[in-house]
């Protein structure tokens, strides 16, 4: 109020106590609604005139501000709603109830609205609403207080739209987690604006740029060849063609200058926030490196199965030609080349569980007399077969082991239940081939053949594909015996 | 402001109305002012000042609440706050009449 500060010790006791009444004669007749009009000091520390009621002023202000105001009397009777209000909730111009207030509210919006008026009559109370008006929904914050004019009791309610703060908000979060998803993202992101300027770029990038691409045009700093596309699209396309609104998947990318991922999988889709227009675009680029890796394997294991295909073919064809040279009844050459066949498959069958890696001796010879352990197991004795050896030298032992077996059940030492055999490795330092020895004893009296027929050609050649390699058979009468060069090239140190 | 000097007295009052433009009460003190003035003896003089035109001239007499109606002269000052409807009222704090 507009009273000058006053050096009351100047002042008689009489006239303190004229100007205590005069204070409380003032309090009275505002009280009392004697009075419609209050000096106060403004901002500037001028005087002026605040109209209490009914004048243009007041009134105005009201009307004025942009905040949702309505006044209530004691029996909740509306008294008024200012202009702000009945625009926010599409109340009518003049003469608005209660009625209108309520309707403009939903069920919900309503109980709680009402709720805080009761609440509100002792003190201050605050709520949020959600009011559909149209085809909005406003975000709307009720704040109840006690309103005392003059004796009567009433309501003040304001209503702040706070939908732009609610959805500001709401994008701010989603801003957020946006931002998480491309940080959490295991492909390499990459956010850049319509210029084509990066604006964000997650963790993974690092495997692709080692420096900091934000605020740099990504062209240069990630520069990408596309090996596949003969030079008619170019990277630069790429992320045009996504800035004016086209996705592209899935392109491999070549990024020459990477420090760790080269070979990635590049795809570009237009960035839409909010509208449909298009502010910029998304980069991913998928780690290729180990993809490419495997094709390459794959690749490489392709080619090697043609090679051992056509080996097995010719290696097939030759066994075929040879058996039927030395059989002479087509029975006896379905059992010659069946049994030959199968101890082929039977090697075979070994590598392909090893991935075509090495294997042990033990293994292939186990596996060429399977056929025959049954009743030849007690009179079979192994020793030192751990040593492995690679694929080629595993078919041509298998075949060799195939034909001394078979040689042994139908006239050798395993023919007789006395027979014995006995297969032995050593390796002397200064040899360059591991000897097998196949021993017989125990057997029948052995005479040297009068003819030279497959199982021996194969026993000796076999092991010739290197001069360390090859097998010398023998007839002593006691037993057959056969030293099996494995040549040392083909010996897997462990 | 207007002034306002009426019948003659040896010992005149001076009156100051302080108003805030056409608010209701600023009218209707104005209207009731007219109305005691007209049947009251002696000499008197009224100046009416609005403070919505001259908001500074309120610190003279501490003005806080119009419509106020000063006693001027005599002295000592005397104040009626409200829109002087209760007649008998101001006549009292106007002493006049006695």
């Amino acid at each position: 109020m507009a009273m000058d500060a006053l050096d009351y010790g100047d002042l008689s006791a009489e006239e303190l106590r004229h100007r205590l009444e005069e204070a409380e004669e003032t309090l009275r007749a505002i009280r009392e609604g004697e009075v419609d009009a209050l000096m106060v000091r403004n901002p500037r520390s001028e005087d002026e005139v605040f109209t209490l009621e009914g004048g243009s002023s007041y009134y105005a202000f009201m009307e004025a501000m942009d905040l949702g105001a309505a006044a209530f009397d004691e029996t909740d009777r509306l008294l008024y709603a200012n202009k702000a209000l009945r625009e926010l909730l599409h109340l009518p111009g003049e003469n608005v109830e209660i009625a209108h207030l309520s309707a403009a509210l939903d069920e919900e919006a309503r109980l709680l609205v009402y709720g805080l008026m009761r609440d509100a009559r002792d003190a201050k109370k605050t709520s949020e609403i959600r009011v559909l008006v149209g085809n909005d929904e406003l975000h709307v914050l009720v704040t109840a207080a006690p309103l005392h004019v003059g004796g009567n009791r009433g309501l003040a309610v304001t209503f702040t739209d706070i939908t732009a703060k609610v959805r500001a908000a709401a994008a701010e979060a989603s801003e957020r987690a946006a931002h998480s998803i491309i940080a959490s993202a295991n492909e390499a992101v990459v956010v850049c604006d319509v210029n084509g300027v990066v604006t964000h770029a997650n963790a993974a990038v690092a495997s692709i740029y080692s420096g900091n691409p934000i605020g740099r045009v990504f062209g240069e700093v990630i520069p990408l060849t596309l090996p596949d596309t003969t030079g008619l699209l170019q990277a630069g396309d790429i992320i045009a063609l996504a800035i004016a609104g086209t996705s592209v998947q899935g392109i491999e990318a070549l990024a020459p200058e990477a420090p760790r991922v080269r070979d990635v999988l590049l795809s570009a889709a237009p960035l839409r926030v909010g509208s449909d227009k298009v502010s910029g675009c998304v980069i991913t680029m998928v780690d290729l490196s180990q993809r490419k890796a495997a094709e390459k394997q794959q690749l490489l294991l392709m080619g090697e199965l043609d090679h051992r295909v056509k080996n097995t073919l010719a290696l097939v064809l030759s066994i075929c030609k040879r058996t039927a040279s030395t059989e002479e009844t087509v029975s006896g050459f379905q059992v010659a080349f069946s049994g030959r066949i199968q101890a082929l498959a039977a090697t075979h069958n070994l590598l392909a569980d090893r991935s075509w890696s090495s294997i042990s001796i033990a293994e292939v010879v186990n596996a060429e007399l399977d056929p025959f352990v049954g009743s030849a197991q007690a009179r079979l004795s192994v020793e030192g077969l751990e040593a492995l050896v690679m694929p080629r030298a595993a078919i041509a032992l298998g075949l060799v082991i195939h034909e001394l077996a078979t040689n042994a059940v139908k006239y050798g030492a395993l023919s007789q239940e006395s027979g014995r055999v006995n297969v032995t490795v050593s390796k002397s330092a200064d040899e360059p081939f591991l000897s097998v020895d196949w021993v017989e004893s125990g057997g029948p009296l052995v005479q040297q053949p009068t003819r030279r027929g497959f199982g021996q050609t194969v026993i000796t050649r076999s092991l010739q594909y290197s001069p360390n390699g090859g097998a010398q058979i023998d007839y002593p009468a006691e037993g057959v015996r056969c030293r099996i060069r494995i040549p040392e090239e083909d010996l897997v140190r462990a | 402001m207007q002034d306002q000097p009426t019948a003659a007295s040896p010992d005149p009052l001076k009156l100051v109305l302080y108003i805030a433009g056409q608010t209701p009460k600023s009218v209707a003190a104005i209207e009731n002012l007219e109305r005691i003035c007209a049947n009251m003896p002696g000499r008197y003089v009224v100046e009416v000042i609005d403070l919505k035109k001259t908001p500074q001239l309120a610190r003279e007499h501490n003005i806080v609440a119009i419509p106020t109606l000063v006693r001027q002269l005599p002295i000592p000052i005397r104040k009626i706050i409200g829109d002087l409807s209760d007649r008998e009222k101001v006549l009292v704090h106007l002493k006049v009449g006695e």
